[in-house]
């Protein structure tokens, strides 16, 4: 007969040998996960949780930079910004800024990594060409478009010149809406190779078959495009999005070292404006509030935004 | 509708994808070019695309009259003390949270990908103040710190991409095999994330190298600013933008980039396919 | 003494119950196959014997001491790995030797060792390979050398097989066989096939949904399968099965069948009513017989396998398997008479699915 099956019906636990014998190997197990992520979380709580808890802190008070002093003003640093034209101006710039370069570096981005999909000749040294802008220090990239944006010795002047397109040497960056045209393009050049690797990664793993069933069902090139490649895209580009908005919403380098925030507060974006009330204007409590208020936004924004991804 | 031959498209797809790739980087082209002419021929209406002379005269009064070597130390002293500590934490913390269950791992792994997508802007005015409480401003070591904040989330992001493709059985193996725990991460996890702690480190370096905002921020004396302000503080304090020897110090500051696209660019891309985006 | 037994293990995941309350004592030298379909908890089962996971209650003890808080690394036990888990950086001799570095032996007893387990499973040409060098069958002889090299008091082999291709397969189990007849240690096999099980084992634990179902060697397992679900589980072709009413005279029921099952005995828990009590029959493929006596089936499939015959018939109603002789010449749509062995047959509650068989 059967051997071994008791048809007891025992609760967990109630094992008189022993009280869950298992647990202690297991509790050992995880003291030891804990031990190994433990440096991580004592990094962090330093270098951002205290911080950003920091930051939220001294945003009620006024301080003056150069002592490190100041006194609790509630929350009239928040009023003050957001009474203020320049806060609002600030913000539209970054808006802009945000939604230009991100367009241009979708676009590019998208555009080159088709083209890399294809078979072409050094296929490999193309890729490793095209990911350059990204992994460039910002200042080399300022730099180098700087001197291209030359008024008199840049080539972009000369070659527009030259092609017929323009009569007169024009001021790039001194100048609106030149300075922020100049800027969101230039952010597109050094960024766009993002989408460019993270949308190729993608374009390879769609399988050959879902062509060749489209082709077989008649649809021509530009058809296969929006039917077969574009779906698979989606969720790539949905994530690309996020953090490109995200990150370029943050992006101080680059506009800092190209413009400055100018012409006067032309190209200001708001990551500059808390630069400026930091160091520039010596008010580290105004500073610490625009900061705050620019985490919110970018909350509020993420939120809705994969509310609405997730649709 | 007209025929085409086909290796007339091919020809022509690929003289377009070359003009376009060609067109992206002509900007680096010119900033090597522009390193190597000559002051005469810097200045030429119109500007002359190919130098009539070679000089590296630029790079050797860079090298020579400015503090750029000691910017380079400094640089390199960060870059690498940066990816050693980064490192070292990311693989550990990556393990703990890609191959235990603990209560809370859930919670900091969350945690990780959201300091991913804090501004440095906002942390960088506290960090000046904790700094300067512990008496590290101007300090190489207060920028390694700070540089954690943004380098180690990143890592940990890629090292757990990494980590979690390692079949989970080979570290039973191990510990079945009379491994502790402990034990079985050195002896066949590590061998086997390999690969990804490379790609890792590379990103990590780059990062560390190409920072400007904390480098600004943190340190304001010469002798510790690394490339990124040292550079930047050469355009500034001149009287005249001496825009040969800039180019000649972006072309120097990228060459750490070059060598690692040159023999490492693999460990690049897998990174970025791993941890960039998942699909 | 190295025997295995588990008293009553539970193990939850979330809201479903891997393994429930299993009880199960193993032999010190047995091969004992788990056996069971996918999900049924056979793998997590053998995943607490080797300690990568622990129980949620109960107790595991290997011979005769509760091992649930000792850790994998000291619990005396080896593993076989579906995957096999050989270390891809390190060559065949590395994987090999492995163990014997964690035990502290030193090179000349590992140099030895290697060399013995090398000898017994033909790898000596292989020492310098890596894993991803080798085919499936040699990476599977890697994964046993390095279990076999510590020499444990137990084996944990989980599915080892069902990577390979067929022949191989058959080949593999084999040498498995020979091999534990060999060094004479207590293994213990988890498989889907019940083949695997049926040639290998002293003794079968069918699981099902964390259960256990029975633990009895082979053929009793064939012969008297304790419910219905070990009784469909076991044999290939599988069993057959028959709804019907069962009277208290013996009669059986089914649709317009009748079967005069008076000489079958029942266990003394079970009295069908005057009238009838639902039962199932359960009649193999081979206890089906073709005479006069039998009443009439329709052949549908006709399956040839070379040395005999797969045909399915309708069966008033019912579609049911036989095995029979190549040379029967029947054809698709053909009339037979068919009658089930009585003596051979088996009843089963249709509610909790129990065998209502006297033996």
């Amino acid at each position: 007969m059967t051997q071994g099956y008791r048809n007891r019906s025992m609760t967990p636990g109630t094992n008189t040998q022993s009280a869950r014998p298992g647990r202690t190997l297991a509790a050992r197990d995880n003291l030891l996960g804990l031990a190994f992520i433990a440096p991580t979380i004592l990094v962090f709580c330093a270098v951002i949780v205290y911080p950003l808890v920091s930051a939220i802190y001294l945003s009620l008070f006024s301080i003056y930079t150069p002592t490190m002093e100041g006194e609790w003003v509630g929350l009239a640093n928040f009023q003050e910004l957001l009474a203020k034209g320049e806060f609002w101006r600030s913000l539209a710039n970054t808006l802009l800024w945000t939604v230009g370069t991100l367009t241009l570096q979708l676009l590019f981005g998208m555009l080159v990594a088709l083209m890399l999909h294809q078979n072409m000749l050094f296929r490999s040294l193309a890729r490793s060409l095209v990911l350059f802008p990204y992994f460039l220090s910002t200042v080399v990239a300022v730099l180098v478009w700087r001197w291209l944006f030359n008024d008199l010795y840049g080539i972009v002047n000369h070659m527009l010149m030259w092609s017929g397109f323009i009569d007169m040497p024009v001021d790039w960056l001194g100048r609106m809406p030149n300075a922020m045209l100049s800027l969101i393009f230039v952010g597109a050049w050094k960024y766009f190779p993002f989408v460019v690797i993270a949308v190729l990664a993608r374009l390879q793993t769609i399988p050959d078959e879902l062509y060749e069933a489209a082709t077989i069902d008649g649809a021509g090139s530009i058809a296969r495009f929006f039917d077969v490649t574009l779906p698979q895209l989606k969720s790539v580009l949905v994530v690309i999005v996020l953090l490109r908005a995200i990150w370029d919403f943050k992006e101080f380098d680059l506009i800092y070292l190209m413009t400055g925030g100018g012409p006067v507060i032309a190209t200001q974006t708001l990551p500059l404006m808390v630069y400026k009330e930091a160091f520039a204007l010596n008010r580290m409590g105004v500073a610490s509030a625009t900061a705050v208020l620019m985490m919110l936004i970018t909350l509020t924004f993420m939120i809705i935004y994969l509310r609405k991804a997730r649709d | 509708m007209h025929y085409i031959p086909r290796w007339l498209r091919r020809g022509l797809f690929n003289l377009f994808a070359w003009t376009v790739i060609l067109l992206i980087v002509l900007p680096l082209v010119w900033m090597i070019t522009t390193s190597i002419k000559p002051q005469s021929e810097l200045f030429l209406i119109p500007p002359a695309f190919f130098p009539e002379e070679v000089t590296f005269e630029h790079y050797r009064r860079l090298l020579t009259e400015t503090p750029f070597l000691t910017y380079l130390r400094n640089s390199v002293i960060l870059a690498g003390g940066t990816t050693v500590l980064v490192i070292v934490v990311a693989t550990l913390g990556a393990h703990s949270l890609v191959r235990f269950s603990y209560p809370g791992r859930e919670t900091i792994a969350g945690a990780v990908l959201f300091t991913y997508l804090l501004p440095s802007v906002v942390l960088v005015i506290p960090l000046y103040f904790l700094m300067a409480a512990l008496g590290l401003v101007n300090s190489l070591f207060s920028l390694v710190i700070a540089y954690t904040s943004f380098a180690l989330p990143f890592a940990l992001w890629l090292l757990r991409s990494f980590m979690s493709a390692i079949p989970p059985d080979l570290e039973a193996a191990a510990m079945v095999d009379g491994a502790s725990r402990f034990r079985a991460f050195i002896d066949v996890i590590l061998p086997q994330a390999a690969p990804g702690i490379i790609s890792t480190a590379l990103f990590t370096a780059i990062l560390a190298w190409n920072e400007y905002l904390f480098a600004l921020v943190l340190i304001n004396s010469d002798a510790s600013r690394p490339l990124t302000t040292g550079v930047m503080n050469m355009l500034v304090t001149s009287f005249n933008i001496e825009w040969s020897l800039l180019m000649a110090a972006s072309v120097m500051m990228s060459v750490p980039l070059l060598v690692v696209f040159v023999f490492l660019q693999k460990y690049l891309t897998r990174g970025f396919g791993a941890g960039a985006v998942k699909g | 003494m190295s025997g295995l037994t588990l008293t009553s293990v539970t193990k939850v995941f979330g809201s479903t119950t891997a393994v429930d309350r299993l009880d199960l004592s193993i032999g010190a030298n047995e091969f004992v196959s788990i056996l069971g379909p996918s999900g049924c908890g056979k793998t997590t089962l053998l995943r607490m014997l080797a300690g990568l996971e622990q129980p949620d209650s109960g107790e595991i003890s290997i011979a005769g001491k509760v091992v649930n808080d000792l850790p994998p690394s000291r619990r005396d036990i080896a593993m076989v790995f579906q995957t096999y888990a050989l270390y891809p950086h390190m060559t065949v001799a590395g994987n090999i030797e492995y163990p014997l570095r964690k035990r502290g032996l030193s090179k000349a007893a590992r140099k030895e060792k290697l060399k013995q387990a090398a000898e017994l499973l033909q790898l000596g040409e292989l020492l310098l390979r890596k894993p991803r060098e080798l085919s499936g069958g040699q990476q599977q002889r890697v994964a046993l050398g390095r279990a076999m090299v510590r020499d444990p008091q137990i084996f944990l082999l989980d599915e080892p097989l069902s990577n390979l291709d067929a022949k191989l397969r058959a080949h593999m189990r084999a040498e498995l066989i020979q091999l534990q007849r060999r060094i004479g240690r207590t293994m213990v096999y988890v498989t889907h096939d019940q083949l695997e099980a049926m040639t290998m084992s002293n003794r079968i634990a069918v699981i099902r949904n964390g259960r256990l179902q029975q633990f009895a060697p082979p053929q009793e397992v064939y012969d008297k399968p304790a419910n219905e679900f070990v009784a469909g589980f076991i044999g290939t072709p599988p069993m057959n099965f028959i709804d019907g009413v069962l009277a208290a005279d013996g009669s059986f029921k089914h649709g317009e069948l009748r079967l005069d099952l008076g000489a079958l005995q029942l266990t003394q828990g079970f009295q069908p009513a005057a009238d009838g009590t639902p039962v199932r029959l359960g009649v193999r493929p081979e206890s089906l017989c073709f005479d006069d006596d039998g009443q009439n089936a329709r052949v549908t499939v006709i399956e040839p396998v070379g040395h005999e015959l797969i045909v399915m018939f309708d069966y008033f109603g019912v579609e049911l398997t036989a095995r029979v002789a190549p040379n029967c010449g029947w054809s698709v749509d053909d009339e037979v008479r068919l009658r089930p062995v009585i003596d051979q047959l088996h009843i089963f509650d249709p509610d909790d699915g129990r065998r209502l068989n006297a033996d």
